[in-house]
């Protein structure tokens, strides 16, 4: 697992260059073996934002929930990218996995009613990534809004 | 040899070549036991010397799991239900000899012991302390806010750093058992079938109900009430605690857990 802190490492020439500061990203390959270290993730800095601790254990589900149904989707071999992202009020959770053709997550299901609940919002991105050369990229992004009052 | 190291051997691989002749002897016993009808009554003769004759295995992986505070006592014994287990269900014909079977059988039974009744991991003492003070702070300020708090509420409350809160919720989640839910937790008796109905209606509308629905139903009673009282009756965890008469911590584990379960079934499905 690499992960990458960009809030306190300096960028070298081989990381890609950060966007914003306040940005996690965690490389796994895309196996469940990794969801238990992405989950205790996002509760931490969910904790450490000082989200209500039902907002920290949804989120924590959320993105075992999420992370399990691209890890399912991915190619093998695949590297599964999770990002997450802290604002003033909320947590963005952007995960993305390689697939082998254009993908759906279907809305019928269990598991988006599962996600639909435990975030504030949930949106599917799929298509073609232009940075990542041919090939799909399906992504999803889930935001937790906070709403205790922040310290 | 002795015993030990028979079970030294036993625990560290189980391979036929290094079985001492000992139990050899207790394979041929095995092939006898297996041939018997059911209700034979030299089956629990012969039972009870497979068990006697294994038993010093099982109370070699029960010491591996000492010094993590649990009796050595119950360890034993959970050892040896492991063991009784292994010989009921152990199939000589198949070609697998019986200590490659029953040493991953016993680990895993007295591993899940651990699992639901002791610390997952060795936990110093401070933080079992500081999780239940943080648990007892929860409840208190879940009913002053009407909400779950945060770390920096807990902080507050409890006047301690707020690192050291952080700390004590991160052993929250590490800590697997529910030794200490027993201790505290003290289950309402009904008093939400109302909310629970609600649910249901809600439960009924959704179009994968009938991939759900059998799975839903193989589960514990409390178990499906809460995943139904979060995901078709709209309740927070901390709502959901209130009513089930369960600390917060534990139904976030439930439903952790839970979802796990459901997740493995519907995608066999």
């Amino acid at each position: 697992m690499t992960v990458f802190n960009f809030d306190r490492q300096p960028a070298t020439p081989t990381m890609p260059a950060p966007p914003r500061a306040d940005q996690i990203e965690i490389r796994v390959n895309a196996d469940a073996a990794w969801l238990p270290s992405l989950r205790v993730v996002a509760a931490d800095l969910a904790t450490r934002a000082d989200f209500d601790l039902d907002e920290v254990a949804d989120l924590r589900m959320a993105v075992d929930q999420a992370c399990a149904e691209l890890v399912s989707a991915a190619d093998s071999g695949a590297v599964l990218v999770c990002r997450f992202a802290m604002d003033r009020d909320r947590i963005t959770v952007t995960a993305t996995v390689p697939v082998s053709g254009p993908t759906a997550i279907p809305r019928d299901t269990f598991g988006w009613r599962v996600l639909t609940t435990l975030v504030d919002e949930v949106e599917v991105l799929d298509g073609a990534d232009p940075s990542q050369g041919a090939g799909c990229m399906l992504c999803l992004r889930l935001g937790m809004l906070r709403q205790a009052a922040p310290r | 040899m002795t015993t030990e190291h028979h079970a030294e051997a036993a625990a560290s691989g189980g391979s036929r070549r290094a079985e001492p002749n000992g139990y050899d002897e207790l394979m041929s016993l095995f092939e006898e036991f297996a041939g018997l009808d059911e209700n034979d009554t030299r089956r629990a003769v012969l039972r009870q010397r497979l068990v006697e004759g294994y038993l010093p295995v099982a109370q070699h992986i029960a010491r591996r799991f000492a010094q993590r505070g649990e009796p050595l006592d119950d360890l034993e014994q959970v050892a040896t239900l492991g063991l009784i287990g292994a010989i009921d269900r152990f199939e000589p014909t198949r070609g697998v000899d019986f200590l490659s079977y029953a040493v991953p059988t016993i680990t895993g039974e007295v591993r899940r012991h651990f699992r639901d009744h002791g610390w997952g991991v060795r936990v110093p003492r401070r933080l079992k302390d500081l999780h239940l003070r943080l648990r007892t702070a929860m409840s208190q300020l879940s009913q002053q806010l009407g909400r779950a708090p945060t770390a920096t509420e807990l902080a507050g409350h409890l006047q301690l750093p707020r690192e050291e809160i952080v700390e004590g919720l991160e052993v929250a989640n590490a800590y697997r058992g529910t030794s200490l839910e027993r201790l505290t937790d003290e289950e309402s008796s009904g008093g939400f079938a109302d909310v629970v109905g609600e649910a249901d209606t809600e439960l009924d509308r959704v179009e994968y109900r009938e991939a759900l629905q059998p799975l839903l139903s193989r589960l514990p009673e409390r178990e499906r009430t809460i995943i139904k009282l979060r995901f078709f009756g709209n309740m927070t965890q901390t709502q959901i605690a209130d009513r089930v008469g369960i600390s917060q911590m534990h139904v976030s584990r439930l439903l952790s857990q839970t979802l796990a379960t459901l997740r493995d079934g519907l995608s066999r499905e």
